[in-house]
């Protein structure tokens, strides 16, 4: 089955460039409390639903990535969500590097494992080069994150 | 927490258990360097919260899980996303209620 990732992916609304938070539930909450209002049905079961999955294993794969995910009742499109932290959140990541960069990928709860995980692959995929990784970071304003985060995803 | 938020909770963990049990899932997992997980203890919490729920709706779950892998399924512009099918207006939860069934296909909806 293809996927389709409807518009709109991404909006402002979706990228972080800072995330003020300094432990990863926390992290998560931020990132489920910036979803503006429509996009989230239940604010309460995405957050317990992310943190749930983190506690299953952690979604950060080391380099200062993690990539938190889930299929959730909560959202009716898939959703991606960047957000940066230049200090780094501790979240129990192969390496032990704290996360500066982290991709929420949520897909509705229809979606089949393969099209969630294809979804996923996309956003891993986006950051696996340094040198991309390094742009985002680099990148000043959600303007020119967002316009970059939509090239790398293109 | 309410019964239907215990439900919810329940669904999420099953679509997490489901996601987590294929062996093709876990190899593709691992491909994109997510870390393996023990699930045991989701399976206790799923346990938890089911418990907590009213024996019809436990059932009407379970019938729906097993039929169609989802036993809540969200409605979107009125259409259940389990069958599509666009649900007559009576459908909607009245006051005091949380949670409803697709006349067509047995799933609970999710109004949210």
């Amino acid at each position: 089955m293809s996927i389709l990732l409807s518009p709109p992916l991404l909006d402002s609304s979706l990228c972080i460039p800072e995330l003020k938070s300094r432990t990863r539930d926390a992290a998560l909450a931020e990132v489920v409390q910036s979803l503006s209002g429509g996009v989230v049905r239940d604010a309460a079961l995405l957050r317990e639903s992310l943190t749930r999955r983190e506690r299953l294993a952690s979604t950060a794969i080391g380099k200062g990535l993690a990539f938190p995910n889930v299929r959730t009742l909560s959202v009716g499109e898939s959703r991606m969500i960047l957000a940066r932290s230049s200090r780094g959140v501790p979240w129990d990541a192969v390496d032990q590097v704290p996360v500066h960069l982290l991709c929420a990928v949520l897909s509705p709860a229809e979606w089949s494992e393969e099209m969630h995980h294809e979804s996923l692959t996309r956003a891993v995929n986006a950051l696996r080069l340094q040198r991309q990784r390094q742009k985002l970071i680099d990148a000043e304003g959600l303007p020119a994150l967002r316009d970059l985060w939509r090239e790398l995803l293109s | 927490m309410t019964e239907s938020h215990a439900l919810l909770q329940v669904q999420e963990i099953d679509l997490l258990l489901q996601e987590w049990s294929l062996p093709v899932s876990r190899v593709r997992l691992g491909r994109l360097g997510f870390a393996p997980g023990d699930d045991r203890s989701l399976h206790r919490t799923r346990q938890r919260l089911f418990t907590t729920v009213d024996r019809r709706w436990q059932r009407l779950y379970e019938r729906a899980l097993s039929r169609y892998g989802r036993g809540v399924v969200g409605v979107r512009e009125r259409v259940c996303q389990g069958c599509r099918i666009t649900l007559p207006t009576s459908a909607a939860p009245g006051p005091g209620e949380s949670l409803t069934l697709c006349e067509s296909c047995g799933r609970i909806l999710y109004w949210g």
